[in-house]
């Protein structure tokens, strides 16, 4: 592997770690400012204040939060994620199904939603202006304006509740079992996901495949004959890759957090509910850990998409 | 016969059949129950289920034929309200969905029926002596919590000790205060004696608040046990809790179902798809846009007119509100038939400014208040506000309360009173502040009439959020909670509530209670609603069977 590439790869991992460490005191603070605290929370407004005073002592949420930054930053570093403070198990066991689900349900969704993406933008690039071209780019257009939800809810009347009863209009999984235990309860979510994404992918991937298709090599090649899918496959969609390896990256960076809609809207056990539970509970480990996981996830997307970015292209390789 | 012979006598066996008969289990504290209440009345089954009252059902669109309860099945609820904060803690709950589930668990010594009169639960006899300065309590025998082991009067001593504790005060410590729980003793192994600090005429009442429930010695909240219906299988929180069948139950031959499945959901909507799509058999605590949507789809829906209070609260320490004229003003601003007509289309009961609407010694002689603009207008006058500008602070506490603020907003403004809306996060309202703003609205379960003036309207009571201060009516709840004899007590509580009629007493403004909806497929039967409000009828699935 080149010196730069390994350079840049070890730059954007440090600085990674940075920012990862900025958004950690960013959230303690963040979450200091919400007003309430876990007591509050826990207890709901039925408590006395007596009993919410005890509480926040056995949550030892009396402390300052500097020092409570500081030991929970400590226990990271020795490798301890802590307690829940909403029901004192640890955070990883609260954690972990909810990453294993979303990251299911966004791999599965961004991978179908790509390949069905750039296929089809090859598909209008080849037929540039025609009616099929001019209804596809219409049809994504008009996508890209509906909401998450819409798009959910939609699904959910068309294939689950009213026309037909074909999918589970909720996808709650059962504790203890993971979305391949249950496929089913994948289909809606992951489609309305599809329908969401697919548009961004499919436009970037038609200009850029225009733009090759109208380059001169292309020109070239199709003058001398090259068969019209090598033309495509071959010629010009390798090089028409790196703006669409981006909008991919793009779109899981999106998955990451656009997921939580989608997640609500089939109840769907996710990262995304699990946020919005531990923020309201203001269980300060467990938004901490979900919060870091999403923010390296963004770290590694993007260095991830600038590598493949570089390796499709060797002149900027080599052009530094 | 009226209510008060019936509801207070607490002992003799006629009073422990109507424990048995009407049992049902109301639940959550104040906490935030969505609509709350009435479960369907697809059967009034059961010789069992009609004592203290009309039976309630008001209910059901559904509901087929009554037909003879089918025992088994597996029943899949879903309720919205929970969070990673859900527990299973007998003591120590706040929500719909955790009221759900510990009613399945556990008893307490006297319940709210579905009229939401106090009738004994576990406890067989309850009786105090002249003064109300002490109480005998004898428990049902043959009674055994979940793990086998015998309910006894230790069981009972160790419970009031947990929610006593000084050092860790639970919920109930606060309506326990009059007790000298040191001082309890065990006569025999279903008996007790209970001295009080102060007299404690409505101990009795106080026990079927929701913060009582019975745990065994020993008890280990992360392994349930108690006597209820339904025993632990399964719980993971913000997701879902599985109980079966006790059948060892204490009521002969319920419940009739063999599992129950409860499932957190955020929302209405996904509530509503759970049930569409065949994956839910009942829902609970709806509001009423929901209605449709749940016959759309084949459903059938329980409305029920429960008495869960949803007030405005005027802090009367400050100002304006601390002008008796002010407060009586904004009362006069409101019309309730018109706010429950634009809040809850229609369903729901008007309120009086008074709370514990099913209390047998609620004064029902005391004149409806309607909506008096030009008298308000002269008040205010009176009062030196030609013009007022108020700020409440509203959160979507649930029960249609945003609505409900807008819709005062709205006919303040007739009387020339401008209310601004500072809407906030419920976490913000209950957050330390609570108990603080000086207007705000909140919401409370529904409690009978003496408990829940001991948390809200005497000075230094919990959730004083009012700040009453009020000598005369701290006075009358002393008298009445040492008296012993219903009727004179009931001319007490009369002028209690005289007191807070005229804005006295009290800085509620109360102009309807809230409603509580459920939706369910045909496949549920046995649902009954509740007067308490509380959702899935009073959280009591004991009488309910599928097809």
């Amino acid at each position: 592997m080149p010196g730069p590439l390994a350079r840049l790869v070890g730059t954007r991992l440090a600085l990674g770690s940075v920012t990862l460490a900025v958004v950690s005191a960013l959230v303690f603070w963040a979450t200091e400012v919400l007003p309430g605290n876990a007591a509050y929370a826990v207890l709901g407004h039925n408590a006395s204040p007596a009993e919410v005073r005890s509480l926040e002592i056995q949550l030892h949420l009396n402390r300052g939060i500097i020092d409570q930054y500081g030991s929970w930053a400590g226990g990271l570093l020795t490798g301890h994620l802590g307690t829940s403070l909403a029901d004192g198990v640890s955070v990883w066991s609260l954690v972990e199904p909810r990453l294993v689900n979303s990251a299911v349900l966004a791999v599965v969704s961004g991978l179908i939603g790509s390949v069905l993406a750039v296929l089809l933008g090859v598909a209008a690039a080849a037929r540039k202006d025609s009616r099929l071209d001019d209804g596809m780019s219409g049809v994504a257009l008009a996508i890209t304006a509906l909401p998450e939800f819409v798009v959910a809810i939609a699904l959910v009347i068309l294939l689950s509740t009213v026309i037909w009863h074909l999918f589970p209009g909720v996808s709650v999984l059962t504790p203890g079992t993971y979305p391949w235990d249950a496929p089913s309860l994948l289909v809606l979510p992951v489609a309305s996901l599809v329908i969401i994404i697919v548009p961004y992918i499919f436009r970037m991937t038609r200009a850029a495949m225009i733009e090759a298709l109208e380059s001169e090599y292309c020109e070239m090649a199709r003058l001398k004959g090259v068969p019209r899918r090598r033309l495509l496959l071959w010629h010009a969609l390798p090089n028409a890759l790196p703006p669409i390896v981006q909008v991919i990256a793009l779109t899981f960076l999106y998955l990451a957090g656009g997921i939580v809609i989608v997640e609500n809207a089939f109840a769907y056990p996710g990262i995304g509910q699990g946020l919005v539970n531990a923020v309201s509970a203001r269980d300060i480990p467990v938004i901490q850990v979900i919060v870091l996981s999403l923010a390296a996830f963004y770290v590694v997307v993007n260095i991830v998409a600038d590598v493949i970015v570089l390796l499709l292209s060797p002149h900027r390789r080599v052009a530094r | 016969m009226t209510h008060d012979d019936h509801s207070r006598p607490r002992s003799d066996i006629g009073r422990a059949r109507d424990g048995i008969d009407g049992f049902s289990r109301r639940d959550m504290l104040r906490a935030g129950l969505l609509g709350g209440g009435a479960l369907f009345a697809a059967a009034p089954l059961l010789a069992g289920c009609g004592s203290g009252g009309s039976g309630g059902g008001s209910g059901g669109s559904g509901g087929g034929p009554v037909s003879k309860p089918k025992r088994g099945g597996t029943l899949r609820i879903g309720m919205t309200s929970g969070g990673s904060e859900d527990t299973l803690d007998a003591l120590v709950w706040a929500t719909n969905i955790d009221g759900l589930r510990v009613f399945q668990l556990y008893n307490s010594l006297t319940a709210l029926d579905k009229n939401a009169q106090p009738q004994l639960s576990l406890a067989q006899e309850m009786t105090p002596n002249k003064d109300a300065t002490e109480w005998t309590v004898r428990l049902r025998s043959g009674i055994t919590f979940h793990d086998g082991k015998p309910l006894t009067a230790d069981d009972v001593i160790f419970t009031y000790q947990l929610v006593s504790n000084p050092k860790a005060p639970l919920t109930g410590a606060v309506l326990l205060s009059p007790v000298d729980v040191a001082g309890i003793r065990k006569l025999d192994s279903l008996t007790l004696r209970i001295p009080c600090h102060t007299p404690y005429a409505s101990f009795y009442e106080a026990q079927a608040c929701y913060q009582f429930f019975i745990v065994p010695v020993g008890y280990d909240k992360t392994k349930p046990v108690g006597t209820g219906p339904f025993k632990y299988e399964s719980f993971t929180p913000a997701q879902q809790s599985t109980f079966v069948r006790n059948e060892n139950y204490w009521q002969a031959g319920l419940p009739y179902l063999d599992r129950v499945v409860i499932t957190d959901y955020a929302d209405e909507t996904s509530q509503i798809n759970g049930l569409a799509s065949g994956q839910l058999d009942l829902i609970g605590a709806l509001t009423g846009d929901s209605i449709p949507a749940v016959q759309g789809a084949g459903g059938s829906v329980l409305v029920e007119n429960g008495a869960a209070f949803a007030p405005f609260t005027m802090r009367m320490d400050q100002a304006p509100f601390n002008d008796i004229r002010v407060r009586q003003a904004l009362r006069l601003v409101v019309d309730r038939e018109q706010m429950r007509q634009l809040v809850f289309g229609g369903h729901g009961l008007i309120g009086n400014d008074l709370f514990a609407l099913f209390d047998p010694d609620y004064d029902h002689s005391l004149p409806q208040r309607t909506a008096d603009i030009d008298q308000a207008r002269h008040l205010l006058k009176q009062a030196g506000h030609d013009k007022l500008s108020l700020n409440l602070v509203t959160a979507d506490l649930g029960a249609g309360s945003i609505k409900a603020a807008q819709v005062f907003a709205q006919q303040a403004s007739a009387a020339g009173v401008q209310v601004n809306l500072q809407q906030i996060p419920v976490s913000t309202l209950y957050g330390p502040n609570y108990l603080k703003w000086t207007f705000a609205q909140d919401i409370w379960t529904y409690y009978p009439y003496l408990p829940n003036a001991q948390e809200a309207l005497i000075k230094g009571a919990v959730f004083n959020e009012c700040h009453v201060d009020n000598p005369a009516y701290t006075k009358l709840f002393n008298e009445a909670n040492a008296t012993v004899d219903e009727a004179k007590r009931r001319e007490l509580i009369h002028q209690m509530q005289t007191l807070e009629y005229q804005a006295e007493a009290s800085g509620y403004i109360v102009p309807y209670f809230v409603p509580s909806i459920d939706g369910f497929t045909k496949r549920v039967h046995g649902l009954t609603p509740s007067k308490t409000s509380n959702p899935i009828g009073g959280f009591d699935l004991t009488n309910v069977w599928l097809d």
